[in-house]
Order: C-alpha cells, then structure tokens, then sequence
C-alpha cells in the first residue's frame, strides 16, 4: 500500500492504519462468512416470525430504506423503527458504500450462491446503459409513494426474497418434511411411529408450522424469483447491477461514500480486477477505476492484482456522474411512469366498489391499506392458520401482493392478534387481543339456497358451534318440517345477526360443505349494517 | 458444498425411502395397522386389562334386555361395569359443595365409585381427556374443564403408581398450545406432574367402526386407543346441536375429522363413536357449568356456578345425570339416548345406586 502523493483531504490517516492491519483481501475472506451469518439471521427471523421475542419480525424490512422510505412517504407518516433503520442503513453506505448489497442483502447472498456467468477474457459487457434500469425503477417507486401508490414496492429485494420464502419454499419444505415423515412411519420397522413422532413433536415445537400453510400464489411469487436467479446467467449479479431499486437508492448515497476503491499509479492494465468485479465496474476506459454506485465493496478484486494498484481507502469528495447515472430527463420519465401507475390503479374494479370478498386483516381497510402495506408478507408469515393470503387480484391488480383474508382457507383466530403486532408500517393497526376481537373484518350470510337446513332439511348448526362470540352472532331459529320420508322434524335453522359479526370466518371455514361454504363472509360495508359492535 | 454426484446420491435416497414408505405401506394396508376390527369389549384397555372393570358394555343386547338388567340396582352395575364390592355397589357418585373446592369433590367422587386404583393399576399408560375446545377464555368462562379438576385427577394416577399419565385435546379454535395455556390445563397439570400432548398428526389411525350406524369410518388418535386407561373429564356444556355436551360428545376430541361427524348426523355419529373410544372412567366437571351460547361461552353471565362433580365407569349415566343439572333429562338429549339404547350404558337413574357426598 502506498503512498504520500495524495490529497490530504482525503482522511488517508484511519484508512492506513486500516489498510494495514486489514489488508483486503483478507478481508475478503470474511465476506462469504458474514453473508452466510446474515442470511442465516434472515432464516431465522422469518421462520420464527412471533416465536422469538428479541427477533423482531421485520427487522430485514427496518433495515431497508426503500421500503422504509416509500412506506412512509405513501403512508405520509414518520414510522420510528423505519426511519432508524432505514438511517443507519443509509449511514453505512456513506461510510463505505454498498456494503449492504455485496455483505448484507440476503437476495444478494442467494445470487453469490447461484451459478453466474463468467466473463470471458475479451468479452464485451452489457451496455452501461441497462444500469439505468434500476434508477428507473427506483424513481418510479419513490415518486408513486409520493402520490400514495405502494404498488411498485413489491420490486423490492427484501420484499421479494422474504415473500418467495416464506408463502413458497418455506411451505413446500414443510410439506416435504411431513411427506417424508408421513412415509417414513408407514415402514413396518418397529419403534419408528415413535421415533418420528418425537422428531416431529421437536420440530413443530422449535419451528415447524403446526398446520401445512398454503398459498395461492406461491406459483407467481417463486416464477418472480426464478427470473432473478435465472438472469444472474446472464451476467453476475444481473439484478444488483441492473435491477434493483434498493441497490439503486444505496448507490446514489454511495456517491459520497467515504470508503472506496481506488487504483494508483503500479496499475499496468492486466485487466484481470475487471474481470474478477461481480458487478463489472471495473472498466478499462476509466483506468480500472470503479464507480462507488456500483462497487458492493465485495473484494473480489483484491487478490487479483499482482501490483498492489488497488487501494480503499477514504474520500470527502463525491465521486464523478456516470454517463448512465440519472438524468433529469430520466428522473421524468420515471416520474411520468409512477403518474401512468397511479392512473392505472384507478382503472380497477375496487375503485368504484369494493370487491364482494375483500377482507383485509383485523383493521385494516381499503384503500388507505394500499397506501400503507408494502406487500414484505409478514403478517402473512405469522398469521397461524394460512388465513391471511398474498392476493392476486382480490384487490385489483394495484393490490397484488397485499394480504387478503380467505376463510375457506384458514380462519381469524379468536386468540390471535399476531398481524398486528408484526406489521412493519402499522399498515395492520397494533391491536390489542380484546380490540382486535372488537374489530369488524366482514360479515357473514348464510346462503339458504346450500346450507343444509335451509336447503336440504337435514340437521345442521356447526357455524353456530364455532362462533366465538360471546353472545353469538350466529342465533338459530327453530322451525317444524317435513321430511320427503313424511316424518316431521324440528330443524334449527342457522341466521347471522350482523351487528355482532365481526367477520373472523371461522364459520365459513368449518362449514361442513363440500366446495364452498353456505355461508360466507363479505367485505363489510357501511349500508344497512353499519360497524355496530361497540 | 457437496458435489453433483453426491446430490443426486442423496435425493436417490430420498426418493427411495419415500417411495418405499409408499410401497410397503400398501402391502401392509390390506388390515388397516390399527385395532383389529374392536368387538364392543375388544375396546382400549382389551389385553392391558389392568383394570377390575371390564371395560365392557353390557352384551350387545337389545334396549329392553338391558332395561330389565337393570331393575335391580346392584344387578345393573354388574351387567354394566361391575364395580368391586369395595365400592358397595356404588354406581355413579356425585360430589357437591362450595368449601371442598373443585380438586376434593373430583377425589370424594371417584373415591366413591371404587377409588382411583379400581381403574388405574400400578405402571398403567394413562390418558386424561378433558375438554379443552378453544384457546379464547380462562376457565371461569366454563368452557373448559376445570384445570383443578385435571390436575386432582393426574395426581391420583400418579398416586396409585401410572407409569405415565398424558393430557390433551383438539381445539376447534386456535392451537393446542395457546388452548392449553389459555384454559389454565397445562399449568396445573405440569404442576401435578402429568405431561400435555400436543396431538400429532401423525398419530391418527384410520379405522371402519364395526355395526356403526352413521359414522362407519373415521381416523382416531392412536394413542387413545392403545393406552391403558382413558379418563374422560369433560365440562358440563350447553350446544345448540347436542343440546348439551358432556362425556359421550367430549370423545370427539379424539377424532380428526369433525365436520364429518356433523355431517352424518351427530348424535348418531357420537354413539357410534362411543363403541370404539371406551373410557375406563368418566369425571364431569360441573363447578362451572355453561347453560348457554356453548361450547365456545365467553360471557360470564352464561356460567353458573353449581360445585359439582359426577363419576362413574358408565359414560352414559354420568352423562344422564349431569342432563338434570340442565333441568334436563336424558331423554331430552338424543345422543345419550340414543347410547343408551345400543347398549353402551344406562340413563336409567332409578335402576342404579348413586352415592350423593355433600359438605
């Protein structure tokens, strides 16, 4: 390392001592491990999602300030937890650039461990204009929160990868267990029912779901990620280079960065850092300089010079515009996209009626909710019945992605109020269990044309069974009929009164009916029922 | 990193187990691998037999035969469930009272009918059933058991020298574990030294049920089914459907599948259940009883306090006797009815000698 030939604004002191006691690239040789360490925390937090108290739930989604950003901005609110992360997310990147992409960022793990193309040795690389893409998309995020428009966040990384894992392969991984566990007692080896019940027991009692969860959507949400992965064989790290909105926001701080890659004079121009950089900002024509937006500080180039001409070391000067950083003009024309987004969002049944079905989860109502929710999926993760579902287009296309309640599928527990509790934005209002039982999600109908006493004269009370409420919102009314066979019978007949209903569905989901339930829960409304519970 | 070779040999491996699990398993299929087919005394405790009382309902007779068996108290309980003459032909006891508390009525009670050790032999697997259907209320909104109650009952398991004594039920509403928190049951019964099973999914066995008459198949937990001693100790419940829910519906807690039993008609579905899952020993918790918007409650003012525990082998006649604590009769209650009819136990009160203890 070298040399007394720079400025000495640039805080060299620090940097050499640094330099010298942690040369990089032995610090390189930690990266592998700290991203393993981090994505392992990342694991943990979501499959223990409401487990593990000193977790927090969304701690990814704190330290996120994309997410943070444009949920505030769209939700025209200060979220402390956010804001906090969010800062020292962006207090890093000045310090020493885009540390958290190349260290931190989980998806950005997941594409270190998956198969990338290799430049070879005069292989010409993408344009530099592609890693507009990302500024594009950026803008296009921020300026739609601005208007109050969330729907772009779901290009969010930590969005991205933690939804895929927890509605998709975090499932299919509990269905494989339980399939393996289900095959594994059918052998006729003695002991082993209890052998595996005990495994098992210990599992679900440390992290495995008590029920199979099951998502709609799991299908869309792993082709999204696949498409990420799968353009990493195109060029390493495709998407932090080109894509990603979060990388993107980082790498404009990154402009200031203190700590950067430097080149001095030993440099001969081998080009071998140029083909070891992952995100290829290594370039001949800037004399194997790196542009700090683009650099994740991952060190991959270090131990490729046989010069030592690589240096980082500290910077108070921003760092030179590249010809394919944003323009004004492209600041527009991602404000004119984020405008198209907000018009088309519009153009969406929702707008003018509510869907029939649309239950959000425990107070949470349109459409101030698609302002406030940035589709992360948590609430999803922890709901524990597979209740709340990532929608498709329940709410409209604006709303893919956000949660929706389904009871068929899994019903709003009585004791539960975990949603709440795990919501990074407050977009799910932090209720109370006696609140949240109090709280209206819809209201449920008995469909007299299928429901078994209505329809069939055959005996039949389970919704009233389950309703939890105290008083019962479902009440039976006692009638005399004549069955075909000429036998009179007394039958109950099952009514819902609507001022105690609060829509948690259990009802609809217990319904002994094949397919759809008799009686089902809408989205409530003001007209003629009003929210009437105290 | 493991390389490609070493993968492949690995999902091989995993692909052979589970398609052999498959395989095996339907070879071994033919008899389902559980309870051979159970004749009506052929029941959990057929084999383990540590208990005196056969566990055995009266012959398969019909209604009128068991009637007349029943004319005489002394006859019935032979025919019944043939208490030891230490019992003095006590057939069903009741235990009531404010100051005992819920804990010393649960003991008076089954002193009463013979003392724990006519059920629970030395080194015996125990199951204590109580009802414990949702993770909503504590246990004055009654619509739980009486965690007293739970814990009298393990600790004299315990004390007559259960190798094992095991607590647990399905919850309709939340999970087992938030039930059993909730209704205070895992407190006192980790307290007492009994241990809470969350039921595994694992463990259902699928099984017809022989001479059913609405509920020919279902899955049962196995457990249930091979242990030594069921204890069934269920509230005594208002439900809209059951008219009330006691000992004989506080088995279907032992099944997956309940909409089934819905669906097929219920108090059919129940007795029918009643054949196969044959608790040794029914307690009725009826400190608190819930009179009305049951099973779930949630109200206060539904609860009424009335200090009572009922015990007897004979399911049928605990559950008869709670019914009049409804101002209800058996008749009123077509399950137990029904159960009485196929023989699975009496509802005739005025044939059976009742011991009535009251501080």
């Amino acid at each position: 390392m070298t040399q007394q030939t720079q400025s000495p604004k640039t805080g060299r002191g620090f940097a050499q001592i640094f330099a010298d006691k942690m040369k990089a690239s032995t610090l390189r040789r930690l990266r592998p491990w700290m991203q393993a360490g981090v994505f392992i925390l990342f694991l943990v937090g979501l499959v223990g999602a409401g487990r593990i108290a000193f977790l927090p739930a969304d701690l990814f989604f704190r330290l996120d300030p994309l997410a943070g950003l444009a949920g505030m901005l769209a939700a025209r609110r200060v979220i402390p937890t956010l804001l906090v992360g969010g800062l020292i997310a962006l207090a890093l990147a000045v310090a020493a650039g885009r540390v958290w992409c190349g260290w931190l960022c989980p998806l950005g793990t997941v594409l270190d461990w998956t198969p990338a193309h290799k430049p070879k040795a005069k292989e010409a690389d993408l344009h530099p204009r592609w890693r507009q893409i990302k500024y594009f998309l950026l803008g296009l995020i921020l300026v739609a929160a601005l208007l109050g428009n969330l729907s772009p966040i779901v290009l969010d990384p930590i969005t991205l990868l933690y939804r895929t894992i927890a509605t998709a392969i975090w499932p299919a991984l509990v269905a494989l267990i339980s399939g393996l566990e289900q095959a594994l007692i059918r052998l006729p080896v003695p002991g082993l029912l209890d052998a595996v019940v005990t495994v098992d027991n210990f599992l679900r009692s440390a992290i495995l779901p008590m029920y199979q969860p099951v998502y709609g959507l799991s299908g869309l949400t792993v082709l999204l990620f696949v498409a990420v992965l799968a353009l990493n064989t195109v060029r390493a790290r495709f998407w932090c280079r080109y894509l990603c909105p979060l990388g993107a926001l980082l790498g404009l701080v990154s402009k200031v960065s203190w700590l950067r890659r430097a080149t001095n004079d030993r440099c001969i121009a081998c080009g071998r850092c140029a083909r070891a950089c992952p995100t290829g900002t290594i370039d001949a024509a800037r004399a194997f300089a790196s542009d700090p937006s683009e650099c994740l500080m991952c060190l991959e180039c270090a131990p490729a010079c046989a010069q030592e001409a690589q240096e980082f070391h500290g910077h108070l000067t921003p760092a030179a515009w590249q010809p394919y950083d944003p323009s004004r003009r492209q600041f527009l024309a991602a404000a004119g996209a984020a405008v198209a987004v907000v018009g088309l969002s519009a153009v969406t049944p929702p707008a003018e009626r509510p869907q029939p079905f649309l239950l959000r989860p425990p107070g949470a109502t349109d459409p101030d909710f698609l302002s406030q929710c940035v589709r992360c999926g948590v609430c999803v993760k922890v709901c524990p019945t597979s209740a709340l579902q990532p929608s498709l287009t329940a709410a409209g296309w604006p709303g893919i992605w956000t949660p929706v309640l389904v009871p068929r599928i899994g019903y709003c527990d009585f004791s539960c109020n975990a949603c709440g509790q795990a919501c990074p934005t407050g977009a799910i209002p932090r209720l109370t269990l006696e609140e949240k039982r109090q709280t209206v999600i819809g209201h449920a109908y008995v469909d007299r044309n299928r429901c078994l006493p209505w329809a069939s004269k055959r005996s039949c009370i389970t919704c009233e069974e389950m309703c939890p409420r105290p008083e019962k919102a479902i009440q039976l009314e006692e009638v005399e009929v004549v069955r075909p066979d000429g036998e009179t019978l007394t039958l109950k007949r099952p009514y819902v009164v609507q001022e105690r209903c609060i829509g948690c569905g259990i009802c609809e989901n217990h319904c002994p009916l094949g397919g759809q339930a008799a009686i089902r829960v809408y989205t409530p409304t003001d007209l003629g029922v009003g929210q009437a519970l105290q | 990193m493991i390389s490609r070779r070493e993968f492949l040999r690995r999902s091989m491996l995993y692909a052979l187990t589970l398609a052999g699990g498959n395989v095996l398993a339907a070879c071994n299929s033919t008899p389902p691998p559980n309870p051979p087919a159970p004749a009506a005394d052929a029941a959990p405790t057929a084999g383990a037999a540590p208990t005196e009382a056969p566990a055995a309902p009266p012959p398969p007779a019909d209604t009128p035969a068991v009637a007349a068996t029943q004319s005489s108290a002394p006859a019935a309980a032979t025919a019944v469930a043939a208490p030891p003459d230490a019992t003095g032909g006590v057939y069903l006891a009741v235990a009531r009272g404010q100051a005992p508390g819920p804990a010393e009525l649960a003991r008076r009670a089954i002193a009463a009918v013979g003392g724990i050790e006519r059920f629970v032999k030395k080194g015996a697997d125990v199951i204590v059933k109580p009802n414990i259907c949702n993770a909503y209320n504590g246990p004055e909104y009654a619509s739980t058991t009486n965690p007293e109650v739970v814990a009298a009952i393990v600790a004299l398991c315990l004390g007559a020298g259960a190798k094992r004594v095991r607590v647990m039920d399905f919850p309709f509403g939340g999970t087992a574990k938030d039930a059993y928190k909730t209704s205070g049951v895992a407190e006192a019964v980790e307290a007492a030294g009994g241990q809470m099973e969350l039921m595994n999914a694992l463990k259902y066995r699928a099984m017809d049920i022989p001479n059913a008459q609405a509920l020919k198949k279902t899955e049962i937990y196995g457990d249930i089914l091979t242990a030594d001693v069921i204890i069934n100790v269920p509230i005594a419940k208002h439900h809209s459907m059951a008219t009330l829910t006691l000992g004989l519906k506080n088995l279907m807690g032992t099944v997956k599948d309940r909409g089934a039993l819905h669906a097929s008609g219920l108090p059919q579905s129940i007795v029918d259940l009643a054949t196969v899952v044959k608790p040794q020993l029914t307690v009725i918790d009826a400190t608190r009883i819930l009179v009305a918007n049951g099973p779930t409650g949630g109200n206060l003012n539904d609860v009424k306090q009335m200090d009572t525990i009922i015990a007897s082998a004979d399911v049928v006649a605990a559950d008869a006797y709670a019914a009049t604590l409804f101002g209800l009769t058996a008749a009123d209650v077509a399950h137990i009815k029904l159960a009485s009819e196929r023989g699975l136990g009496t509802m005739d009160l005025d044939s059976i000698k009742i011991e009535e203890i009251n501080a």
